[in-house]
């Protein structure tokens, strides 16, 4: 597969089908939610942001925004150097949070027991050929 | 309406602080002492925890994240009033309270109260001087004010389901005294420290419902020989002292139940007790009595320790009292200073202050003669009446003499 350009319309598409087709809903479970990660200094100077809508389980929504940003239950912030270096494996995103690089909004007891459901999408999204 | 006796109407508590904040002109209400934590959220809050109050609607609580979930579950607020912080990008507590803060606030500036001050209470939870400068900053272009007086004047006069709370954590401590007393009889005594009378006393009371030995002060406070008799001395936590013949014992026992606390001391003579031993207990229950007598609407701390000491003079024991008959409680975490910050020395209780119908207290009497290795002390949460006082724990006084 050729690489595909990181938050572009078809990393986005490939992003969707690869989540459809390897979390099933039990595997998320069944979780009903919805996240932004919000993406600041992005290589053409704007800030964009993907979003994820989820419903028992299912994603029924994978885009890539830009403003006006819609509202979700979670929102992660941060520049996109910094989610292009968790997308290459260069630092993690727990490292990234507890260091302050990335900004987290929401209940942070629910997100802790959505950590590891984060934790699988995020590998999954690392595995997609791209450039930055 | 509700059948539980316990019950407290959290709701209409946080409408009337908002309607003090009205008053007050305080856009958004920053709590972060444990005794505003328990009278607002029914829930323990043991880590650093705040609560932001809005001008309408519900407040949000906000603690460790470790302890969020369980907060939750305790206190009549839901999951998405009881927030974790952690330190993360954006959970951190400065960044979390003052974000939400900030939605309450008007973008032309508002007014936030916070509770500042200082008390010889450790846990009393007032804003550190890095919290209110963080906060400061992080709300840049709005001003921060003490606004401590809201709750306390709020707290003051306790509704029915606070004190029958305090109602059975009284008992809860009468059963912890029953099983030391059941322990310490024909001689028992002689087979234990006091760390081990406190844990004797803890499991009476626990038995009994009891979650917790509240005090900050070393939980069930337990003093044997010379260590009942520490001049001005009213903080004893146990040691492992033997208890031995001859002496005189001291049991404090904290009892919690739904966040009203027991406090009650018993003391008790060791046999052989001695004639002299003997009167300095009498002294001291004849106080003990005057002064749950003399505790009514319309007294004040200073008239009532002057009326005290005329008698203590009169008996010859004057030189062995504290000149202090009381301190302040409520909910958990409120444990010092009675009524409102208003007196002549700041955040201590006021010696004018003047009692009123509905309020509660401890009554707190310390009787020491270092010399002689011999104190007794005597606390118990009681409500002002109508026209007395009624108390929370009704172990009968006084000093027995254990065989």
């Amino acid at each position: 597969m050729t690489a595909l350009k990181y938050l572009s319309p078809e990393w986005a598409t490939e992003a969707a089908k690869r989540l459809r087709e390897q979390l099933t809903p039990e595997m998320m479970k069944n979780l009903t939610s919805s996240m932004i990660t919000l993406y600041h200094h992005c290589p053409d100077g704007k800030e964009r942001a993907l979003y994820y809508k989820i419903e028992n389980g299912v994603f029924t929504d994978i885009s890539v925004r830009e403003a006006p940003m819609p509202q979700a239950e979670f929102v992660i912030s941060g520049d996109y150097d910094t989610f292009a270096k968790i997308s290459r494996a260069e630092i993690g995103s727990r490292s990234a949070l507890m260091n302050g690089k990335l900004r987290l909004t929401g209940n942070m007891v629910k997100a802790l027991s959505l950590a590891s459901i984060v934790d699988r999408f995020n590998k999954i999204l690392s595995e997609i050929p791209c450039e930055y | 309406m509700t059948n539980d006796p316990y019950f407290i109407d959290f709701p209409a508590r946080i409408q009337a602080i908002q309607h003090e904040m009205k008053k007050d002109g305080v856009n958004v209400y920053l709590g972060s002492r444990l005794r505003t934590l328990s009278w607002t959220t029914d829930a323990f809050f043991p880590w650093r925890s705040y609560i932001v109050i809005p001008p309408d609607g519900l407040p949000t609580a906000f603690t460790f994240v470790i302890d969020a979930a369980r907060a939750a579950d305790d206190s009549w607020l839901d999951s998405d009033h009881v927030l974790g912080f952690a330190p993360m990008g954006g959970q951190d507590q400065i960044t979390a309270v003052s974000d939400l803060i900030k939605s309450y606030l008007p973008e032309s500036g508002g007014v936030v109260g916070v509770e500042a001050g200082m008390s010889n209470y450790l846990p009393e939870g007032n804003l550190t001087h890095y919290e209110y400068e963080a906060f400061e900053a992080a709300l840049a272009g709005h001003k921060l004010v003490n606004a401590l007086d809201i709750v306390d004047r709020l707290a003051m006069i306790k509704d029915e389901g606070t004190i029958n709370r305090f109602r059975k954590a009284g008992r809860m401590a009468d059963a912890g005294h029953q099983a030391v007393y059941a322990a310490i009889i024909d001689g028992g005594f002689k087979k234990y420290t006091e760390t081990q009378i406190a844990g004797i006393a803890a499991l009476g009371m626990r038995d009994a419902g009891s979650v917790w030995e509240w005090s900050f002060t070393g939980g069930n406070e337990i003093a044997s020989g010379y260590r009942t008799g520490y001049m001005g001395g009213a903080c004893t936590p146990p040691t492992e002292r033997h208890l031995q013949p001859g002496e005189p014992l001291m049991v404090d026992l904290h009892s919690t139940f739904r966040l009203g606390l027991g406090d009650h001391t018993h003391n008790y003579l060791l046999a052989p007790a001695t004639e002299r031993q003997k009167w300095h207990a009498k002294n001291f229950v004849d106080l003990v009595s005057l002064c749950l007598q003399t505790y009514a609407p319309g007294i004040s701390p200073s008239s009532l320790a002057d009326k005290m000491m005329v008698f203590c003079e009169e008996r010859g024991f004057a030189e062995f009292m504290v000149p202090g008959f009381e301190h302040g409680i409520g909910m958990l975490g409120d444990e010092w200073r009675i009524g409102r910050n208003d007196g002549p020395f700041p955040y201590w209780t006021n010696p004018d202050h003047v009692y009123q119908e509905g309020e509660m207290l401890i009554c707190a009497l310390q009787y020491a003669c270092p010399e002689e290795n011999i104190g007794f002390r005597y606390e118990n949460a009681i409500l002002i009446t109508k026209d007395g006082c009624e108390t929370m724990s009704k172990y009968p006084l006084a000093v027995e003499v254990i065989e």
